[in-house]
């Protein structure tokens, strides 16, 4: 079923107005991309997959984030060999009922680490790659050599790491240690793609391998080269735009091959688009010129029915948009977009109320809404009263349908956006809690430690239990009071805290479940030094925070 | 106080009988406050111990407080999940092609406000999902001052606790949301001379302000998820709305005269 049809379509045309077909989105990929993408992104792998969609999925999500295909891939695989490098690699088979959920936890944890200076693993002595590379070298799995290996290890630490470096690897333990969870895990909106949802679909899939592989079969096009620089300095020179575009933008010329214009606007836009070879964080955005070049490639190819997403990639030739982009982005437009000429509707209710016989071009309203700041998030400059005027409820412009559709729309993302926010959020507290217990553990070992004879100093167990100490010590030391207060704390926690915790049991058996398999893959890990000492300080600054 | 100001948007964006059941944040600021500033609590003094003794005290009705509203919600919407799908089995039953008295024009109208009922439940859905998460965001939040502002160690324990709680699991309702989803796509694949032929009528921007709230919560959480700076491992990463700017700018504006 296609989901939307027969909406007015737009050909922009600099400084003019003027419509011709609609732009909407055929086929049946799209709402099945939606709803797998709602899907994936819920931890309801159990929750009528089948039902809802058709068994394949071979579509993205709407949501795109290209870090993310790249994080994921290289993640998944790079922690895949891992694994099975690790002495304790019959941990895989033991983790792999969970391996299923791996894949989406591991995008979580890549997720965090969007914020990571690259640098970080730098810093680490190692090469700092773009996720690019790493993809790319996953795509010829049987070219992954050792030295891949150790990259593909350093690339793992460095997804997981967070901006503070001394925490990468440390943490990057901690992530491998998630493979135990069995708690189905969010799936990172597109990335993951129709490997991911395949095997969410084959829900008894257990080789990481063959999940690797779907992954790396999937559309080659997950190959981003939007760089953090250029997004920032996207948002900077938004900021700076107002109206008119960045001086390096030369997009608002004659009309036709605007694409090629917008493109290398695009590129331009940035000082150095991908020279130094910046730390890849990529971030789509859909600028007024990128859109323009979308509107124009899609009426090039005759207007919503006839135009393809891959048709329209074609023919934007913007260099590291992928088809997820444009999928994604035709079928938000599509419901948006909906033009008769010269209608003039009325809102009533709370809101605006305008009537036009022009419509300003989407674009146009991306310029006003520039005014609002979308892009800088502040408010700059006030519109004129004609621009005002022009800005008007687009959805009051459209048929109810289509109204209807985008506020499904709207609320799908939200949905999903909201899913994938809780699914952080508990694996924020899950690791924190670990830590927490991980550090009392030590704290309980180094006890029962300093009773017996101290060894050598060389011992890498007792260092780090005497880096526990020492902060440990600190810690009483700050929060003697803290001891008493506590008590009180959880004295009054326990009284007075009547809720009533319906699935108590589950998360509470879950996490029972987790510990004891971290405490399975723990135990092989003492010879990686330099990790516990950075977990040692970790689980310090989690148990102060 | 940058989350306390969203907070109090989109406790004004949402909808109207909601007001009052979001989270007390800036009450609870007010006694984080307080507690830090009263004197220690190894002096003896009471004031101290009341302060936090209040802080707990509200944490916990609050907590309460939106356990009731949701599980309620979930109810409700339980309820109003069987009613949708009896009336569209009914619908489908008369006025249906196959029904007992086929009139497609009523069945057509019938299904137009149904397809509205769904997207509006749907949405209502949603933002529950919404209330739940911004609330846990809030109370994650303020037990973070709280332990910052008092060097205490409530916020791990406490936190637990709340993942537990009937308001954070949302599990129910998001199988309502799917299967709202899943509704909609299958009994209204989009047919073309009917878009063609549809007449522009006057619409009301999405019923009771659902579509307003939606907007206004997915602009929200971007907000809050832009990296701080307290940004820590604890925090979640910068949400990614590649279509952020369009969906900003559904944003409705301040009321226009007519031209």
């Amino acid at each position: 079923m296609s989901f939307s049809n027969g909406l007015s379509y737009i050909v922009f045309i600099t400084g003019t107005f003027k419509f011709v077909t609609s732009v909407c989105v055929t086929g049946n990929g799209f709402i099945h991309c939606l709803c797998s993408s709602v899907l994936g992104a819920s931890q309801l792998c159990n929750f009528r997959v089948s039902e809802a969609m058709s068994s394949s999925f071979p579509v993205l999500p709407t949501t795109v984030d290209e870090r993310h295909p790249n994080l994921l891939f290289s993640f998944q695989v790079s922690l895949e060999r891992e694994m099975m490098r690790n002495p304790a690699s019959q941990q895989a088979s033991s983790l792999s009922p969970g391996s299923r959920s791996v894949g989406p936890m591991l995008s979580s944890s890549s997720r965090f680490s969007n914020d990571t200076h690259v640098s970080s693993v730098s810093a680490q002595g190692r090469q700092s790659h773009n996720s690019p590379f790493i993809s790319q070298s996953l795509r010829n799995k049987e070219d992954f050599t050792p030295t891949h290996d150790s990259r593909s290890e350093v690339q793992s630490t460095e997804f997981i790491a967070y901006s503070d470096e001394n925490k990468d690897l440390s943490w990057s333990v901690d992530s491998l240690l998630d493979f135990a969870e069995n708690a189905p895990a969010q799936i990172s909106q597109v990335e993951s793609s129709a490997g991911v949802f395949a095997s969410e679909d084959h829900a008894n899939r257990t080789d990481w391998q063959e999940w690797a592989d779907q992954l790396i079969s999937a559309d080659d096009d997950l190959e981003p080269n939007w760089s953090e620089i250029l997004n920032d300095v996207n948002k900077t020179d938004s900021r700076q735009k107002e109206l008119k575009p960045s001086p390096n933008i030369s997009v608002q010329q004659p009309p036709i091959h605007q694409h090629q214009t917008a493109h290398s606007g695009e590129v331009c836009a940035v000082a150095n688009p991908l020279s130094p070879a910046p730390p890849t964080k990529p971030r789509m955005r859909w600028t007024p010129e990128l859109h323009e070049a979308f509107v124009e490639a899609v009426s090039q190819l005759g207007g919503s029915e006839r135009a393809t997403p891959k048709g329209v990639l074609k023919l934007m030739n913007v260099e590291s948009l992928t088809i997820y982009h444009v999928k994604s982005h035709l079928q938000l437009v599509s419901s948006f977009l909906n033009f008769r000429s010269t209608e003039l509707l009325d809102i009533n209710q709370t809101h605006l109320l305008v009537t036009l016989t022009d419509f300003p071009f989407f674009s146009d309203i991306m310029q006003f809404t520039k005014h609002n700041c979308v892009f800088s998030g502040t408010s700059e400059k006030k519109m004129s009263p004609i621009e005002e005027i022009k800005s008007l409820d687009l959805k009051a412009s459209m048929g109810i349908t289509e109204a209807l559709r985008l506020q499904m729309e709207v609320q799908k993302r939200l949905h999903e956006q909201l899913e994938i926010q809780r699914n952080l959020q508990l694996r924020i507290e899950e690791q924190g809690r670990y830590l927490q217990e991980m550090f009392e553990k030590q704290r309980k070992r180094e006890d029962d430690k300093s009773k017996a004879p101290p060894s050598s100093l060389d011992d890498p167990s007792l260092l780090q239990a005497k880096l526990e100490q020492s902060s440990t010590n600190n810690k009483l030391e700050a929060s003697e009071l803290d001891i008493v207060k506590t008590s009180n704390e959880s004295a009054l926690l326990e009284e007075s805290s009547p809720s009533i915790s319906r699935k108590q049991k589950a998360p509470e058996e879950r996490n029972d479940q987790v510990l004891d398999q971290i405490e399975e893959v723990s135990s092989p890990e003492p010879t990686k030094r330099p990790r516990r000492d950075e977990s040692a300080e970790l689980s310090t600054g989690a148990a102060s925070n | 106080m940058k989350f306390g100001k969203r907070l109090k948007n989109q406790v004004q964006e949402t909808l109207p009988d909601w007001r009052d059941k979001y989270l007390s944040y800036k009450e609870l600021k007010k006694l984080v406050r307080l507690i830090s500033s009263a004197p220690p609590f190894s002096y003896g003094s009471t004031e101290y111990g009341n302060a936090e003794a209040e802080f707990v005290r509200l944490l916990n009705s609050e907590i309460d407080k939106f356990n009731t509203f949701f599980m309620e919600q979930e109810e409700d919407f339980i309820i109003r999940h069987e009613e949708l799908k009896q009336r569209i089995q009914k619908v489908i039953d008369t006025l249906g092609p196959s029904g007992s008295q086929p009139s497609e024009a009523a069945y057509k109208d019938e299904m137009r406000k149904i397809r509205k009922n769904i997207v509006n439940f749907h949405g209502e859905m949603v933002l529950l999902e919404n209330y739940s998460n911004i609330n846990y965001t809030g109370l994650a939040k303020i037990l973070k001052k709280y332990d910052k502002r008092t060097g205490g160690l409530l916020r791990l324990p406490f936190i637990q606790k709340v993942l537990e709680q009937p308001f954070f699991i949302t599990d129910l309702v998001s199988k309502l949301v799917k299967q709202c989803e899943y509704m909609i796509d299958t009994i209204f694949p989009v047919e073309e001379e009917e878009i063609m032929k549809e007449r522009r009528e006057s619409i009301t921007v999405a019923g009771e302000g659902i579509f307003r709230n939606t907007i206004a919560a997915l602009m929200t959480m971007q907000e809050i998820r832009r990296g701080s700076s307290t940004h820590s491992h604890f925090s979640l990463p910068p949400l990614n709305l590649p279509d952020s700017d369009l969906i900003q700018s559904f944003q409705l504006n301040s009321p226009i005269p007519i031209v």
